[in-house]
């Protein structure tokens, strides 16, 4: 066991060859440093990369890889101590371009001397944390050059100074200006935002509150617009040659704050040229110019929208509220078309098709028409004016276009209800004298306003159609029916049987009937009577008209189409040739208003004057005579004798017509509210109003003082009582 | 081949030896030698010596270049490596960093 010897394996460290002499280290570092000075001074091309090279790997490899950091170290800060004081030195306008022309040799020697070290990058860096050689010579740059003081002021003010001569129209060399700015970001994001970007967004926020000042001063809206877009663009441009993205994004914010957001209300409220003007004067390109530059910042388009609000429900406050446009209704309509259509142009051309302005658009609109109380009747005259005449000539696309925009008019109105009352009223008088042009473009009006407003709005309009229909059928079987003989004896006649309820028809004494009128009327009444049983009819004899054939004086033979009126009036000159008053009152029983009217457009119109007047004047007076006109002539066989056409309602009947609209919304208001209580049984009286008024929105406004009258009227009738406890609850009864 | 893109190599006792630039840039101390701004003497002439390295390892290093670069483009054959080259193959590698 002596013997035993334990084996110890050692595995040695590998032994270089290269002997070293004592001051290997310190040798061979001069060789590098003197490398290194050479690759400073542009001379590096003697030098062999691999000598180079391998002297820093032996060098690292002998574990001096600290003295070689270290030594270079202190040569890259000796040679940039020289280099700032070079720089500093500079004077005068090639500042930037030797600074540039440094800073691209710098790094190219950098990168050089990167290069022969690699092998200490590669192992000793790592290993002893130090920053790699680039990095290292990039904050030395910083310390010694970018952010000395003396060069980090100048260069911030040099730069500046650059920017604000191209704001102000000079050339600069963008490339230099680039390269410098790109060194900044190179050196790292601080450097580039403390030295650079941010006194250059305080001196841009400074440079345009100055420029927004003066421009406002002495430029008008669109003008200003105008600059403050082009100062954006170029902001842009700017950064596309030589900034940061991010800068980019903050001096757009700049120009925005300061040209705009903080200049808004004082360019839109600009008199002669500021948003009113614009939208005056349909200057599209300004609008959307405004548009754009406004959206950009926050209230921007709500400022716009605003004034547009308000400039239309002003214009449109004058246009409805003044009395001498509202004198002619068709064209009131038409201007409200117009503004319409203004705005609509607008909107979609200059405003992007924004559906907040059209919804501004729109509430503009419902708010200034309702300030009218006939713009109803006078949309109902509209439609009445186009359906009757105006579309004659007209392809059936537009009847539709004109319907359409009515359509849109009459989506504004408060008082739908109204327009019904209106809209029948005409409709009757449009059907009862035939008068009306296409009967598809009625029909689709209606369609229309069912779309809108549900059946029950038009079912009545629907049941006057009907009507007519019937009435051609039952006129053919009277015809049928009656012996041939007599239809030729007896003068011809056509009776429109009307659904009392479907027509706004008030009853109205008739009025007597000329003998022969009289006993063709009778021998209709019996023909109806039998074929349809239970039924009442009676002749509205203020709505019919009449064909009337007449022989004047010296043998002129023409044909007259007259009211029903004027027919009784003139069937009574066959009898005698002079009448008073007093006597055709007595005999014709025609309310007097009707009767004066009617006798006014047969004496008192010129070229239609059948009969003559006693004494002559324009109105007709109680103690009148009237005889036939003998000299009567007219170069027409027919002559139609005006009656009073369909026109804007005089101011008693104004009212009249107001009281039936609030007579029938009673009931609508009592079958709301008992609706309402029916399934909720018990509710507050503001509740009551609220779902009330809700309910019916589509057809008008209710008032709650007549709500509240309603309720009370329905608790009369116990539909509904108090609760005894909380006098504001409602309980439904049933 | 056209000067520009060969490179010779020469080792420690003389021996020459003319590769693809391509194959030589396997190499990244040769790539940052000749790829290096400022015009080295090694980027002049077109010739790099290795005073340290000798001859049959040079050779060595030249086919691994190509063997690499056959590697890297899918052909994937073993590299023979002579057992008592391998010490100084590798201190070489470390050098030439491959």
């Amino acid at each position: 066991m002596s013997n035993q010897k334990k084996k110890n394996f050692k595995i040695e460290a590998f032994k270089h060859r290269a002997e070293l002499e004592p001051n290997y280290a310190e040798k061979t570092w001069k060789i590098l440093e003197h490398a290194i000075q050479e690759i400073y001074n542009h001379n590096a091309s003697g030098l062999s990369f691999e000598e180079l090279y391998r002297n820093a790997y032996n060098m690292v490899l002998h574990k001096y890889g600290e003295k070689l950091y270290s030594e270079l170290v202190t040569t890259m800060r000796s040679h940039l101590h020289q280099l700032s004081r070079y720089i500093e030195g500079i004077q005068g306008g090639f500042f930037l371009e030797v600074l540039n022309r440094e800073w691209e040799d710098y790094k190219k020697a950098l990168q050089m001397i990167r290069d022969i070290l690699m092998y200490m990058d590669r192992t000793f860096v790592p290993s002893s944390k130090k920053p790699p050689v680039n990095e290292l010579g990039l904050n030395l740059w910083r310390d010694y050059i970018a952010q000395s003081l003396i060069i980090q002021v100048r260069l911030e003010h040099t730069l500046l100074e650059l920017v604000e001569k191209e704001r102000t129209g000079e050339v600069i060399n963008r490339g230099l200006m680039r390269n410098v700015v790109q060194m900044l970001k190179e050196l790292g994001p601080s450097v580039y935002q403390e030295d650079f970007e941010r006194p250059l967004i305080a001196q841009s926020a400074y440079f345009y509150r100055v420029e927004s000042q003066k421009s406002i001063e002495c430029c008008d809206c669109g003008d200003y617009l105008k600059k403050a877009e082009r100062r954006l663009s170029e902001e842009t441009e700017r950064v596309s040659h030589y900034l940061a993205e991010a800068t980019g994004k903050m001096l757009q914010n700049v120009v925005e704050r300061e040209m705009i957001a903080n200049h808004m209300q004082r360019l839109v409220q600009r008199e002669n040229s500021g948003l009113v003007m614009m939208l005056e004067d349909d200057k599209y390109d300004d609008l959307s110019r405004m548009y754009r530059l406004f959206s950009r910042v926050p209230e921007g388009l709500s400022t716009i929208r605003d004034v547009m609000t308000g400039h239309i429900r002003e214009t449109g406050k004058q246009l409805v509220t003044d009395p001498e446009k509202s004198k002619d209704p068709v064209e009131f309509v038409q201007r409200l078309l117009k503004e319409k259509d203004k705005y609509d142009k607008i909107i979609s051309s200059a405003f992007n098709n924004d559906k907040t302005f059209q919804n501004a658009l729109n509430s503009s609109f419902e708010h200034f028409i309702n300030l009218n109380p006939r713009s109803s009747e006078f949309i109902s005259l509209f439609v009445d004016d186009k359906l009757r005449k105006g579309l004659k000539e007209v392809s059936e696309e537009d009847v539709e276009a004109v319907l359409d925009k009515v359509m849109i008019l009459f989506r504004y109105l408060q008082e739908k209800d109204v327009f019904e009352k209106y809209y029948k009223q005409h409709l009757a008088k449009r059907l009862l004298s035939g008068k009306s042009v296409s009967d598809e473009a009625e029909r689709s009006l209606i369609v229309k306003l069912k779309t809108e407003c549900g059946y029950q709005f038009t079912s009545k309009l629907e049941g006057m159609f009907t009507d007519m229909r019937t009435s051609q059928d039952t006129m053919r079987g009277f015809h049928t029916s009656q012996p041939p003989v007599m239809m030729d004896r007896q003068p011809g006649l056509a009776v429109l049987v009307l659904t009392t309820g479907s027509w706004p028809m008030q009853a109205i004494m008739a009025c007597n009937l000329p003998s022969e009128i009289h006993w063709v009327c009778e021998r209709f009444k019996a023909y109806y009577l039998g074929t349809h049983s239970g039924r009442k009819l009676s002749w509205q004899t203020s709505m019919g008209s009449a064909d009337l054939k007449a022989v004047f004086g010296k043998g002129q033979k023409h044909e007259l189409i007259v009211s029903t009126y004027q027919m009784c009036v003139l069937m009574l000159f066959n009898m005698s040739d002079q009448l008073s008053y007093k006597d055709i009152e007595q005999a014709t029983a025609i309310p007097a208003a009707d009767l004066k009217r009617c006798l006014q457009s047969l004496a008192c119109v010129k070229g239609k004057n059948v009969l003559c007047k006693e004494p002559m004047s324009k109105d007709i007076l109680a103690g009148d005579r009237f005889c036939v006109n003998e000299s009567f002539s007219s170069k027409f066989f027919k002559v139609k004798i005006g009656t009073v056409v369909a026109q804007k309602e005089s101011e008693p009947e104004k009212q009249e017509t107001r009281q039936r609209v609030e007579e029938d919304r009673k009931p609508q208001i009592e079958a709301a509210i008992v609706r309402i209580m029916k399934s909720r049984r018990v509710l507050d009286h503001n509740n009551i109003v609220a779902e009330v008024t809700k309910q019916l929105q589509s057809r008008f406004l209710p008032n709650p003082v007549v709500i509240k009258k309603r309720i009370e009227s329905l608790i009369e009738r116990e539909f509904l009582e108090r609760d005894k406890v909380d006098r504001k609850m409602y309980r439904y009864l049933a | 081949m056209k000067k520009e893109e060969t490179v010779k190599l020469i080792s420690a006792e003389g021996f020459e030896f003319v590769v693809d630039k391509k194959a030589a840039m396997v190499s990244q101390t040769i790539r940052n030698m000749l790829t290096s701004p400022g015009g080295f003497a090694e980027t002049q002439h077109g010739e790099v010596r290795f005073p340290e390295i000798s001859t049959p390892i040079l050779e060595k290093i030249c086919q691994y270049f190509y063997w690499s670069l056959q590697f890297a483009s899918g052909k994937e054959t073993e590299f023979h490596i002579e057992p008592e080259l391998t010490l100084e193959l590798m201190m070489a590698a470390n050098y030439l960093h491959t």
